[in-house]
């Protein structure tokens, strides 16, 4: 079930969504590899499901696209008999019992996320084999493992849109840089009652943090730092 | 089938049965078919063949649950009625068939497949009429 079938599109990736107090903010790197070579490194993840609901994908490229080909098949006729927009919930419910019914076929880890008018901004998080949690934020994908503890140490209660835009955007930058299969841009998309707006960082923009300096044969290099204490002395007159 | 969310057919546990050639009596009519061997019971032969075989059907009923879950268990169950009725075919098993209304209703009516173009029939002019008529009206 973990095991990508032969010749499939990896999504490997880095997926993010954290709710603030007037929306969420969702997030996701942009590579999608086909074993080492890079297949796509400009790719959406985030995608449309109803106006106010998106969703983060990742895990298999073709089973993910199936799934959300079908929930938004499946909210536009909810739209069609309600009359209104669908929740989140809804959204999130039918995109579970897709991923566990399929359970057996599908490799695919997906993150709802959204705006409604009953319940506000809403994060639920789809892992591997089905099952649905809500949550302030979550992280997905395989990039995802080495910014647990980022995320944890980081995250706070109350934060507006412009912190919680700057977290997604630290977050992924971090996950990308240590994970192999993520890497390329951030994208981002902040969701409101009034509207979406998609945000886009290209990689040379991305967060710079400790990025490493050689280490191994340090202490026999001469530092430059000594020689600037002596610079009074006059250099030494030689015969040639 | 059951009401089910699947996307593609599951793949089927392998079974063997003698249900194919059997005769009134349920068991394996040797006059017809010959002896029994167990390459003719064995019905399951490989996971592709099953999927490309249950395609349809399996997407035909993701659609259909999913109407039952929007509109309500009335919905599926009017569709299929149709469809019922528009494949009542009173005719005797003649060999080229063709059904306007059915493939209007499943959708097909305007594409043109491979199988509309090479469409020769499966198998000679009928032997048996009666076990046609038999195996259609499931006597």
């Amino acid at each position: 079930m973990h095991r990508l079938k032969q010749g499939e599109v990896n999504l490997g990736t880095s997926i993010m969504a954290v709710q603030f107090d007037g929306g969420v903010v969702i997030g996701a790197d942009s590579r999608t590899t086909t074993g080492s070579y890079i297949a796509n490194r400009v790719t959406d993840k985030l995608t449309y499901l109803h106006d106010r609901i998106y969703c983060c994908r990742s895990g298999s490229a073709a089973d993910t696209q199936a799934i959300a080909d079908f929930g938004h098949y499946y909210l536009q006729m909810q739209t069609q008999v309600m009359g209104s927009a669908p929740s989140v919930l809804t959204a999130a419910a039918i995109m579970e019992k897709m991923c566990y019914q399929n359970k057996d076929q599908l490799s695919a880890g997906i993150i709802v996320a959204g705006w409604d008018k009953k319940a506000g901004p809403s994060v639920y998080n789809i892992p591997l084999g089905g099952g649905l949690f809500r949550q302030p934020w979550a992280i997905g994908g395989s990039g995802s493992t080495y910014v647990y503890g980022y995320c944890d140490a980081t995250y706070q209660e109350g934060w507006g849109k412009d912190e919680t835009v700057k977290f997604v955007k630290n977050t992924l930058a971090l996950a990308m840089s240590r994970d192999g299969s993520s890497g390329g841009c951030i994208r981002m998309c902040v969701i409101t009652e009034d509207g979406v707006e998609r945000k886009f960082i290209p990689g040379d923009e991305l967060p710079r943090f400790w990025e490493g300096k050689e280490v191994l044969g340090e202490a026999t290099r001469k530092p430059l730092a000594a020689l600037s204490t002596v610079s009074d002395v006059a250099p030494m007159a030689v015969e040639v | 089938m059951d009401p089910s969310l699947r996307i593609v057919p599951a793949s089927v546990p392998k079974t063997a049965s003698v249900a194919e050639t059997s005769n009134s009596l349920g068991l394996h009519d040797t006059l017809q078919y010959g002896p029994r061997t167990i390459a003719t019971e064995m019905k399951t032969e490989g996971s592709l063949k099953d999927r490309l075989y249950n395609w349809e059907e399996t997407q035909d009923n993701l659609k259909l649950t999913m109407m039952r879950n929007t509109y309500g268990l009335h919905a599926p169950m009017r569709l299929l009625m149709e469809r019922r009725i528009v494949s009542a075919n009173p005719h005797m098993t003649l060999l080229p068939q063709t059904n306007l209304q059915l493939d209007i209703l499943m959708g097909r009516d305007e594409s043109v497949e491979a199988a509309d173009v090479f469409a020769g029939p499966l198998s000679g002019p009928p032997l048996d009429i009666r076990q046609d008529m038999e195996k259609k009206h499931r006597i």
